[in-house]
């Protein structure tokens, strides 16, 4: 029984770890920016290619191809940013409208993505095998691949929010998402933080595609469901809450595995949505509410 | 009277510009809708690789023999992206058969696509050689105009399964079942368990999970904590790659494994290599199975696409596009109406054997259980068709 629990509990932080990866980069983009990036899963797709790739063809650990997978990842959003988002900001006046119109280039961006994966690797299912090794802790079987997923993911975790909290650029960030206009007043250049946490936010897209590829399958098509479940854990911890969704992610992981166990895993659905639905109904401005 | 004449002048003039558009006819145009992008897409690959590398082998010869023509006429494709979207593929089937008046069509990709457009065959009249898709409902259809070469139906292939795991009851005395919930899951899972009670073989433990789920371990330790002789998933692609994994890390190791989708699919042998022994899955084709041309096709496909095609996906695809360029070839005119009498009452030769229709089903094809042996997917039963001998029990994980 107790074997059974920590099982549960492994499982649940194990999953929740690559939710809250995902999450943070989402929360990242909307808010500095009120900038609803719905193509967020593909660029985890990207970045699983790109780490499935670099494995098969020229034997790259996966471990190794974090890097690249992230620098890519990065190089993708920059250019992204800079061509087509910072026009848009510099031409919307109005908050409401920029949203709009994000949604609709995101949305463009993620069609764009998703065919041009298929087009270049065709649709097939593709995976490889890294790290089977199977560790045990507590009695509990794990396979290593996702145990290093797992450390890496609080690692990349950890690493992002010192960022936020101790350095300059952080603090800045935070500032951007607490108030626009009162940091161009201070003097910040807020031209250059956007472009900054577009960057950080694809990266961190790309790490958690070349995480999951590690035991997951990967399609072009992929993504979509880790879009839709990280705006449920940015919903949960706050929207423009960084925090709320490092913790989100990990409470929404748990909350599904033990609940699954508990009634069906028919139900899994039903909980996410159902918390979601809870959470937007009772606390609308999320568990941990708005701030940094 | 000079009026008259005209007209009958002009009559012949229109029908001597129909008879030479016949006599002109230059390409057999075959439409379909194929999932290209969206949900289906990566399942429906090997089906279009597999339509491509039929066209290819067609045109090679030079294409269709049409008898009243005389002469073989090379095929070419119609095809437009459905999306993986039901409403698209009724679309697109309208759109091939009324726009861009196509000589015949092949299937969309899956069952829920091919099944949306069976109205269509049937209103327009026109004949769809349909390639992947199987549901029982498929002999309820009452349809005239479509085919499914398939043999993969639910109740033939679950007698099949249950049938092997009698003929080796000695070890297999109970099972445990796990089942996605999506409509070909439940609709095997309904005819499974009545044939595992009429065999004397105790379900332990059944469960089921759903669509995208992303951990099945917890499940997975629930079925090993039960410790049953067999363990049989009624899975999708995606799923049973996430099955095979996690049974590997909980450390289940039943007698044997029975994953229903999944094992066929190309990556499955490429990622995990000698775990793959001793896995059975349901199918109905290998390229050592003893028809003509099983092997070449194998070949060819792994020539020109550099990969394995899918033992379901692909080789339907490949069969669908035989027995349409045999069906034209015994027809000797395109002629929808006797092309579908054709299809019909007679029997073709495929890479999988003869094929002959009952209704909308092949019944001449038996339903098969295949099993990963030394790298390969081998036929374990029924033993008429059998490749070899199954492997029971399945070894441990590596």
């Amino acid at each position: 029984m107790e074997e059974r629990v920590l099982q549960l509990i492994f499982v649940g932080l194990i999953i929740g770890s690559t939710y809250s990866l995902i999450a943070v980069g989402l929360n990242l983009i909307y808010g500095t920016m009120r900038l609803l990036n719905i193509a967020h899963g593909e660029l985890i797709m990207v970045g699983a290619y790109t780490t499935f790739w670099l494995f098969t063809l020229m034997g790259i650990s996966p471990l190794f191809s974090l890097f690249l997978s992230g620098l890519a990842s990065a190089l993708l959003g920059a250019m992204i940013g800079q061509l087509i988002f910072l026009p848009a900001i510099r031409k919307t006046k109005s908050v409401v409208v920029l949203e709009s119109n994000s949604l609709l280039i995101f949305f463009a961006l993620s069609i764009i993505f998703q065919n041009v994966a298929s087009l270049l690797w065709s649709a097939d299912i593709r995976g490889y095998s890294y790290l089977t090794q199977i560790v045990k802790i507590g009695g509990v079987p794990l396979m290593l691949n996702r145990l290093t997923a797992f450390i890496t993911a609080l690692i990349i975790s950890v690493v992002c929010y010192l960022l936020l909290q101790r350095t300059m650029l952080g603090k800045a960030i935070r500032a951007l998402i607490q108030d626009r206009e009162a940091t161009q007043l201070v003097g910040i250049n807020t031209k250059r933080i956007y472009l900054f946490s577009f960057t950080i936010s694809f990266a961190m897209a790309g790490l958690a595609g070349c995480l999951i590829s590690m035991f997951y399958e990967i399609t072009p098509f992929m993504g979509l469901p880790y879009t839709i479940t990280a705006f449920i854990v940015i919903v949960l911890g706050g929207l423009g809450n960084i925090m709320g969704s490092l913790i989100g992610g990990f409470l929404l992981g748990l909350v599904e595995t033990i609940g699954i166990s508990l009634t069906s895993p028919g139900l899994r659905s039903i909980i996410s949505y159902g918390i979601f639905i809870a959470v937007i109904l009772i606390r609308p401005k999320g568990i941990f509410g708005r701030g940094v | 009277m000079k009026k008259f004449s005209s007209l009958i002048l002009g009559c012949f003039i229109i029908s001597f510009c129909f008879s030479l558009d016949v006599m002109a006819k230059d390409k057999i145009r075959i439409g379909f809708s194929m999932s290209l992008t969206g949900i289906y897409a990566p399942a429906a690959e090997g089906q279009m690789h597999a339509y491509k590398l039929w066209l290819e082998d067609v045109n090679k010869k030079g294409g269709i023999f049409v008898r009243e023509l005389n002469r073989r006429i090379p095929a070419e494709f119609v095809y437009f992206d459905d999306a993986s979207s039901t409403d698209t593929a009724v679309k697109v089937h309208e759109k091939l058969i009324t726009s861009d008046k196509v000589d015949l069509l092949l299937g969309p990709y899956g069952t829920t696509n091919a099944f949306a457009a069976v109205p269509i065959a049937e209103k327009y009249k026109a004949p769809i050689f349909m390639s992947t898709g199987s549901s029982i409902k498929i002999r309820d259809l009452g349809a005239k105009y479509v085919w499914f070469p398939t043999s993969c139906i639910p109740d033939r292939q679950m007698q099949a399964l249950v049938d092997l795991l009698k003929a080796n009851h000695a070890q297999i005395k109970n099972v445990a079942i796990l089942y996605l919930q999506e409509l070909y899951p439940r609709e095997n899972l309904q005819f499974l368990e009545p044939a595992l009670k009429k065999a004397g073989i105790e379900v332990v433990l059944k469960k089921d999970y759903p669509m995208g789920v992303k951990d099945l371990s917890t499940l997975l330790s629930e079925v090993k904590a039960k410790n049953p002789d067999g363990v049989i998933v009624l899975c999708y692609a995606a799923d049973s790659f996430l099955f095979t994994t996690q049974a590997k890390e909980v450390g289940l190791n039943p007698k044997f494994l029975f994953e229903l989708v999944g094992p066929a699919a190309v990556a499955f042998g490429p990622k995990f290599g000698s775990n793959t022994e001793g896995i059975s899955t349901m199918g109905h084709w290998s390229p050592k199975g003893r028809w003509l041309d099983a092997q070449g096709f194998h070949d060819r496909y792994v020539a020109k696409f550099n990969k394995k095609p899918d033992y379901l996906n692909s080789v339907l695809a490949y069969m669908a596009g035989q027995i349409l360029e045999q069906t034209v070839e015994k027809t000797g005119t395109l002629n929808w109406e006797k092309i579908r009498e054709t299809a019909s009452t007679q029997e073709f030769t495929t890479i999988n054997g003869p094929v002959s229709f009952t209704g909308t089903e092949n019944r001449r094809t038996p339903s098969m259980i295949l099993q990963w042996q030394k790298d390969w997917l081998e036929i374990i039963w029924p033993p008429e068709t059998a490749t070899t001998r199954p492997l029971i029990p399945k070894p441990s994980w590596g």
